[in-house]
């Protein structure tokens, strides 16, 4: 990872040179002409900076005015760029007293006053430079609105009080409400603006969601997992244990290549079934089947949502998760192997009775291929998709890129009913990440986010490995209880920001450490994530209910076990 | 031929109460009608898509524990008859004891591990029913009776 560029320092830099040049092509001009000083202002006055805020990042839609102290009216102005970049252009330099004046919601205003070198230096030269200029954070009410307002809707859908999709929605409504009307009486309720919201929309994180839904949509109905799970019960010959470590595999494997939610989905009745036919409590099948689907997802781009999330946020590619993700996630399931066969120990001693031939008839047929045509044609999109995401990011291609084009093909080659496919695409979900990206936005916007990543940069200092200690066990544990989508958005802006503080940590390391804690902690409880809910759930229904205790018994230790496995890794494997 | 009906979901804590059903519908020559009832509504509350036919799949599922209930029947000599409905439990109920002419309900009651329903649902459920059509209705715990509602 040696190679991997610091972005951060690098764009940092290119703004740095670029603000150079524009000031030294004004001063050049200014040198190169032979008029004197009134002459100069006539053919222009150029002011330029950068704002910034205290953690080093760029302030967009900042309002940078140059005042006129004399006349008591603005001189000039101007907003600052996304990369927080601002210059001011005037035709002649007014006379008097200037103070450049900077202001921006949520931010406390700043007057710089001119002083007779900067105002000797725009006569001289008709420019000046007034290079990075921080803008200090302030405290409103808009702070505390936005603020509760976020930790509500965790807590919400941490309770299961709303649906997720709800919750978020609500949150979102709450915001604009605080801010229209709030905002109408006093600009400190004020949050932000439609406009600005959508800003915060990853819109890369939902195309690829998007087509990689409608894929799935074609491979889950082939039958291929139903079949893969009968071939491990055929290949274990009733034997428990093996075939429990098979399944794990099958699931670990099949979560880092569709998703670990879909993957449950599919696997868990199926593997409901073996362990009712051979009398064996399914739950000693199921719990470490969901256990393994956290925690395989982790290898891969499009594994688990906060994957997507983490890839999209931080330009990590597929390759770079699977290289540098997939060693620490083998040894983490190793780990948790030997957790759950010693766990489930007596049940999986057992031997077995032998499945009648009726049941066992019903079985192979529950789990046949059910539409041979469809499986290789959409194995084969599904390989050349995987292999755009590696290829692609050579050539800049955003995997969203080959996630719509192999989702487009599978529709023009198979012609399913086109009505069922865009049925297929959850809306819901993808309404959910709309809203939460508007939602953790609202808390960027107000600097409750900067906030945390400035106390936990003081807390941290600059020990990369206690930066990663504290991502992937803090997160982790807070992932046990909290819904890890909506905690991995939040914490997206706080990787970054210590990724640039903390030396060393530029390799992107902390991204790694906050997919594996935010993955792995959802193994710790019932609700750490969906794919435990809906494997649960499911389970009930074959009079197999998961009890919180009973999960929590193998889940909790699994995770600290896991967390641990993929700590020594990313220490071993980024050269701590 | 009398009528028993009754519901399962096949987990290890319904399989004395699947037994005494068996029993009881040797001893009375009755027809024995095991059913599942498909219940997705533990959708609704996740974020993440759920792109697969759940009621099928479950279904398909459903099928199969009848399919040993039905053996498990069969070893003892009674012929059993599968039927997987999707629903609310209560209405399904109703709706397949009118459909069948059923004459006995046998309810499992929850399990203090793994009950999903509790005994107080059971017991209003069971008056409803009671009340609304000639009914016998046995609530079994463990294999054992423990309510009995007479017509």
């Amino acid at each position: 990872m040696d190679k991997v560029r610091n972005f951060a320092h690098a764009n940092r830099q290119m703004l740095s040179m670029a603000l150079v040049f524009v000031f030294l092509a004004s001063a050049l001009g200014s040198a190169l002409a032979p008029q004197k000083a009134n002459a100069q202002q006539e053919a222009g006055i150029v002011i330029t900076g950068r704002v910034l805020n205290t953690q080093g990042q760029s302030i967009e839609g900042a309002r940078v005015m140059l005042h006129d102290g004399d006349e008591n009216e603005i001189a000039a102005q101007t907003e600052t760029g996304e990369e927080g970049v601002w210059t001011l252009e005037m035709a002649r330099l007014p006379e008097g007293p200037l103070e450049l004046q900077i202001e921006r919601q949520h931010y406390q205003r700043l007057a710089i006053p001119l002083n007779p070198n900067m105002q000797q230096d725009l006569d001289e030269r008709g420019a000046l430079l007034m290079g990075e200029i921080e803008l200090e954070r302030r405290i409103t009410s808009a702070f505390w609105a936005a603020t509760l307002i976020f930790l509500g809707v965790l807590l919400v859908i941490a309770f299961e009080k709303l649906h997720s999709t709800t919750a978020a929605l609500a949150g979102l409504s709450a915001v604009f409400l605080f801010s229209v009307i709030g905002g109408a009486f006093n600009t400190d309720f004020f949050i932000y603006d439609f406009e600005r919201a959508l800003t915060y929309i990853n819109w890369e994180v939902i195309f690829l969601i998007m087509g990689m839904m409608i894929l799935i949509a074609v491979i889950e109905g082939t039958g291929i997992f139903q079949w893969t799970a009968f071939q491990a019960y055929r290949l274990s010959r009733g034997r428990a244990w093996l075939l429990v470590l098979i399944l794990m595999a099958v699931t670990a494997v099949a979560s880092a290549l569709l998703d670990n939610f879909t993957t449950m989905l599919l696997m868990t009745p199926i593997s409901l079934q073996i362990g009712l036919a051979l009398g064996i409590n399914p739950l000693a099948f199921i719990i470490p089947e969901v256990l393994a689907s956290n925690v395989g997802g982790i290898t891969t781009l499009i594994g688990t949502p906060t994957n997507i999330l983490i890839g999209a946020y931080a330009d990590i590619s597929f390759q770079d998760f699977l290289v540098n993700q997939t060693v620490g996630v083998l040894l983490a399931l190793v780990g948790m192997a030997a957790y759950v066969m010693y766990h489930y120990r007596h049940e999986l001693r057992k031997h077995p009775a032998g499945i009648s031939e009726t049941l066992y008839a019903r079985l192979e047929s529950n789990a046949r291929i059910r539409d041979p045509q469809a499986l290789w044609k959409s194995g084969l999109v599904f390989v050349l998709v995987l292999v755009g995401f590696i290829v692609g990011e050579q050539f800049h291609v955003v995997p969203a890129v080959p996630a719509i084009i192999g989702a487009t093909a599978l529709l023009v080659w198979l012609r399913p009913d086109v009505h069922a496919m865009i049925k297929a695409v959850d809306w819901t979900t993808l309404v959910f990440f709309m809203a939460l990206f508007m939602v953790v936005g609202a808390v960027q916007e107000v600097g409750f986010i900067s906030m945390i990543a400035v106390r936990m940069a003081q807390m941290i200092g600059e020990n990369l490995i206690l930066g990663i200690a504290v991502i992937v066990f803090g997160v982790g544990t807070l992932s046990v209880a909290i819904a890890n989508i909506p905690l991995a958005a939040s914490m997206l802006p706080v990787a970054e920001f210590l990724s640039g503080s903390i030396p060393g940590a530029s390799s992107k390391v902390l991204y790694y450490a906050l997919s594996m804690g935010a993955a792995m902690g959802g193994n710790g409880l019932l609700i750490g994530g969906e794919a435990n809910l809906v494997t649960a759930g499911i389970a009930s229904q074959a009079g197999s209910p998961i009890s919180f205790k009973e999960f929590m018994k193998v889940g909790l230790p699994v995770t600290y076990i896991t967390l641990t496995a993929g700590f020594l890794w990313l220490l071993f494997r980024f050269g701590m | 031929m009398k009528k028993i009906l009754t519901p399962t979901r096949g987990g290890e804590a319904s399989l004395p109460n699947q037994d005494r059903a068996i029993q009881i519908a040797k001893e009375q020559g009755a027809e024995l009608y095991f059913l599942y009832i498909t219940d997705v509504s533990f959708l609704d509350r996740l974020a993440s898509p759920v792109l697969i036919d759940m009621e099928a799949e479950i279904s398909e599922m459903g099928e199969f524990v009848l399919a040993i209930a039905q053996e498990r029947a069969a070893k003892q000599g009674v012929e059993a008859k599968a039927l997987v409905h999707s629903g609310v439990f209560s209405e399904v109920i109703a709706a397949v004891i009118e459909e069948h002419a059923v004459d006995t309900l046998i309810l499992g009651s929850p399990d203090e591990q793994t009950g999903i329903t509790t005994w107080e649902y059971l017991t209003r459920l069971s008056e409803e029913l009671g009340e609304r059509f000639d009914l016998e209705i046995l609530l079994l715990s463990k294999g054992e009776v423990v309510y009995e509602y007479q017509i």
